[in-house]
């Protein structure tokens, strides 16, 4: 009964409200209520993910770390294709799924990935990760556990956003989130560097993390500590 | 077409409202007209309760209703505004009886002689209430009362819905809007870092202050340094003068 599980799921938020900041707990719920090794939420926008508003452990906070930096992974494709996207076997050689994606996410240790987007109504506004440290589907609960979690999570980022002065992020949504402020600070530098646009910079730092193996989030702070330059338009994915 | 069809067609074309975006005049004018032809009453309107807390006459199925239904809104006094504040459904009231003075005058005049309504309410919200005038002196049987708060349900949620949906949109274009200001914020931050050579906190603070002295909005100052309308000597200038 959909009811039931809302009010249980709801009784969860509240008993950790004191832990601490929303998103966090937000996110560690996710994570309980399904019983799974990890819960992440992303933010995304016209297909562009936005952001993370949460991650309840390392291996959750790189998922969505991969996903922002390829475009492509369990939460991308929830939100492009407004439903469920559930791997049960991400280690699996026959799965094919996500050829980029991957192999980053099971070296991180993720054996089952699961993918639910953030609806407002019609609107999706982002997606829930689910992973597991071992394979293995959801049981029926627990998928309908998790589209209950998606719909409290989709609510409860605008319920934080509904505070916020104009034009501005909640203060609610800033405190545990990662917005990438270090990528776009990179991007902006190396647009500078290399005389293009922002977006042409944020592909340059892309193809430099993909071909060096790196995350995304580590290049950018070399970029902005100044020990990473690019300088050469006609050399993709190379720096000083 | 038999009324229970008509009722089924009804209740299948509002529940479609519930998935489509929709004019909430146009749904309750159906609603109206639907209502007299299935429920056995002459006339029928629905009002709702607008955000200053007054209830406004939404749709009539008739001139004639339609006068009534705002004399009763104006005398304060009527039906519909008992069902409304109540929450209860107001039933076979015997319009000579003198609950409501002049409202009955002005309905006895228009030719009613019964009146009913039926709140439009969700889990405790009540948001209107249906108008039901018949020109004959009959009760609503039990299959009428029914039907016609099967009618109201549906609406009431059709309508709540997409409220819901409406803040949802608003709030949802503010948290992109928030999302991409603050984007082009850090990446202006990096643009100016480099091209200034300072830290990106100095960078920064200088775009704050640019923002502050000129009276912009961050996210455009922001935007300016990035699209390199803006030149990064511009954010060192001093503060243009007031003439004293």
């Amino acid at each position: 009964m959909a009811g039931a599980r809302l009010l249980r799921i709801l009784a969860r938020l509240e008993a950790g409200a004191a832990t601490g900041p929303a998103p966090a707990r937000l996110c560690e719920v996710c994570a309980e209520v399904t019983a799974m090794t990890g819960a992440g939420i992303m933010l995304m926008s016209g297909d562009v993910p936005g952001g993370s508003i949460c991650s309840s452990n390392e291996v959750s906070a790189l998922i969505e770390d991969l996903q922002y930096t390829l475009g492509e992974g369990p939460c991308v494709e929830a939100y492009q294709l407004d439903r469920a996207v559930l791997e049960p076997d991400l280690a699996d050689p026959g799965v094919n799924r996500w050829v980029a994606f991957t192999p980053g996410a099971v070296k991180a240790g993720a054996r089952a990935v699961f993918g639910f987007p953030l609806r407002v109504g019609a609107i999706r506004i982002g997606a829930l990760n689910l992973y597991r440290d071992h394979p293995g589907p959801l049981d029926d609960d627990q998928h309908a556990d998790a589209l209950v979690l998606a719909g409290v999570a989709a609510r409860a980022v605008l319920a934080m956003q509904a505070d916020a002065p104009p034009g501005l992020l909640a203060a609610g949504l800033e405190a545990g989130s990662d917005l990438r402020s270090v990528v776009h600070q990179a991007s902006g530098m190396v647009s500078a560097q290399l005389g293009v646009n922002v977006g042409e910079a944020f592909a340059r730092l892309r193809a430099h993390a993909f071909a060096h193996d790196r995350p995304l989030t580590a290049v950018a702070k070399e970029v902005v500590a100044r020990r990473l330059r690019f300088s050469d338009p006609s050399a993709p994915g190379l720096a000083d | 077409m038999p009324k229970e069809a008509l009722l089924v067609r009804t209740l299948v074309e509002l529940a479609d409202s519930l998935v489509d975006d929709f004019d909430v005049v146009e749904l309750l004018s159906l609603l109206a007209d639907r209502c007299v032809e299935v429920l056995g009453v002459s006339a029928a309107g629905v009002m709702l309760v607008a955000p200053e807390g007054d209830l406004r006459v939404v749709a009539s199925s008739s001139e004639a209703m339609r006068v009534v239904e705002l004399f009763e809104v104006q005398s304060h006094e009527g039906p519909c505004l008992d069902c409304y504040s109540s929450g209860k459904a107001v039933l076979n009231e015997d319009l000579t009886a003198g609950r409501w003075p002049r409202f009955a005058s002005v309905a006895l005049d228009a030719g009613f002689r019964s009146v009913h309504a039926l709140p439009m309410h969700l889990r405790g919200a009540v948001i209107g209430a249906i108008n039901l005038f018949g020109t004959d002196e009959g009760p609503l049987s039990a299959e009428d009362v029914a039907a016609g708060q099967a009618l109201a349900a549906v609406a009431t949620i059709a309508i709540l819905q997409q409220r819901v949906a409406s803040e949802s949109r608003v709030l949802i274009d503010q948290l992109n809007t928030a999302l991409t200001s603050r984007v082009v914020i850090e990446q202006a931050k990096g643009v100016l870092a480099e091209r200034a050579g300072r830290s990106t906190e100095s960078a920064f603070e200088a775009m704050r202050h640019y923002a502050r002295d000129r009276n912009l909005h961050l996210a455009d100052v922001a935007r300016g340094v990035v699209n390199r309308t803006l030149a990064p000597g511009a954010l060192s200038a001093p503060r243009p003068q007031r003439p004293s």
